[in-house]
């Protein structure tokens, strides 16, 4: 099904490696259909770059179903574009109007350098988790599914932390470069359920330690990341991880 | 032992809860003025008799105002190190920051110029002002001041700072705790802009009360 048809100008941010210092460059999208996604457009226009000779612009993506978290680039100064709770590969160019310039940059943080053009290097997050994101099971025959009694409503709330798809955006839109909520979206997912527990005050003290040590900044309570969210995670973690911090601190 | 950027922040929101306590005793303090010159006077000899316990108190005070600035000054230095490079456009998705949220780091640096005049304004000020041809000590330093406008829109544009200021603070502090739930949020931002303002109001009250009155 094709749509109506547009003109864009894109200002892509182009950086030949992590050492570059990189630029904005000029693009002409023409005819772009309405009903093609973000990516599906870079693609088209990746194809004509190729065709003329160039570099084609750099970016990442994987599942473009909007639940990898691959995908991600500051689109007029939003993470994964002007519509909320979509990422990048989700979202449709029926969104922008007919002759619009898009600035289109990569997510900029000292933890996620930039590789090349639009494509950061999101290790960091990968340390954080790896610093205390795990549970014991007990070896042994498998449980009963049911076995472990969970509340309605904690089930909920982890379940809805555990959506995270570790893209980046909520440190993208943060003007600290602030890692809290995804951090505390990890953090959440494992201290509200009773799997969790055993590592509960190792895993609060590990993690956040781990999110200073990558270079995140802290965060001011401002909430641009739930805003930016393409999961909708909700702040409402950040202040979970912050009360998991302090108790683990003060009965040590 | 270094402090994490967590600790660092739950320290800066404990000195700030102490800071706002000083804010309303020295609030109540000031409302003897609407008692009379007496009444404020008595209560300001009553606070310098107490000689030591005074000076332990300003020295906790002191102390407070130095560990919120400092902390909050190296999460600042962090965080600008943290973003890296700046980018060319950003803007904000539909669910916007605050107004008193985005201006906290400028609504603090009022509240210390401010806190700076403000102690050179009347605290080592000699405490003397002449009313009706009698000096009425503190209590006419403060009504003679008031009296000039531009001196009154001072104090009033600095407590609508402090307001600003507390109206994102207060209700930072119960975030920055984790006593937040998703349920109580906006309760909780409502009473915390009712306080700021609240706070602003009140204080402003003084110096419009002096340019309706003398």
């Amino acid at each position: 099904m094709s749509g109506e048809s547009i003109n864009l100008k894109l200002k892509v941010w182009r950086q030949n490696g992590p050492k570059d210092p990189g630029r904005f460059e000029e693009y002409q999208a023409n005819d772009v259909d309405t009903s093609a996604s973000f990516l599906e457009m870079l693609d088209v226009v990746n194809a004509k770059i190729i065709k003329d000779g160039g570099e084609p612009i750099v970016f990442e993506h994987d599942c473009r179903e909007g639940i990898c978290g691959s995908c991600g680039a500051m689109v007029n100064g939003k993470a994964h574009g002007p519509k909320d709770k979509v990422t990048l590969c989700q979202l449709h160019m029926r969104e922008f109007k007919d002759g619009e310039t898009l600035v289109i940059e990569p997510f900029r943080a000292r933890a996620f350098p930039v590789l090349k053009d639009l494509m950061i290097d999101r290790t960091s997050f990968d340390k954080i988790i790896s610093s205390g994101g795990y549970v014991s099971v007990n070896t042994g025959n498998a449980c009963d599914a049911n076995s472990i009694p969970i509340s309605k409503e904690n089930a909920d709330k982890a379940f809805d932390a555990a959506t995270c798809i570790g893209c980046g955006a909520c440190v993208a839109s943060c003007p600290n470069a602030s890692a809290s909520l995804f951090t505390s979206a990890k953090i959440s997912h494992m201290a509200l359920l009773p799997q969790g527990q055993t590592e509960a005050k190792k895993r609060v003290v590990q993690m956040v330690d781990q999110m200073d040590h990558e270079g995140f900044g802290h965060c001011t309570n401002t909430y641009h990341c739930e805003g930016a969210c393409p999961k909708g995670i909700s702040v409402e973690n950040i202040s979970r991880m912050n009360k998991e911090y302090l108790k683990a601190k003060l009965k040590g | 032992m270094a402090l994490s950027t967590l600790q660092k922040k739950q320290l800066v929101a404990v000195t700030g809860l102490g800071l706002v306590g000083f804010v309303i005793a020295h609030l109540t303090g000031n409302f003897l003025i609407f008692k009379g010159a007496d009444a404020l006077n008595d209560y300001a000899k009553f606070l310098h008799d107490l000689g030591g316990l005074l000076w332990a108190a300003r020295i906790g005070l002191i102390a407070m105002f130095v560990i919120h600035m400092g902390l909050t000054a190296n999460l600042v230095i962090n965080k600008i190190k943290a973003r890296g490079s700046n980018y060319a456009k950003f803007e904000n998705h539909a669910q916007k920051p605050s107004f008193s949220a985005r201006i906290m780091p400028f609504s603090g640096v009022v509240i210390l110029a401010y806190v700076i005049f403000h102690l050179l304004d009347f605290t080592f000020a000699e405490k003397s002002g002449i009313i009706n041809g009698v000096d009425q000590g503190l209590y006419g330093l403060v009504v003679t001041s008031f009296m000039d406008p531009l001196h009154s829109a001072i104090y009033i544009i600095a407590m609508a700072f402090l307001g600003l200021h507390l109206s994102h603070s207060l209700q930072s502090i119960f975030q920055t705790f984790g006593l937040v739930s998703v349920n109580r949020l906006n309760t909780i931002r409502t009473i915390s802009t009712a306080i700021g303002v609240g706070i602003a109001v009140a204080y402003s009250s003084i110096p419009v009360y002096v340019l309706l009155n003398f």
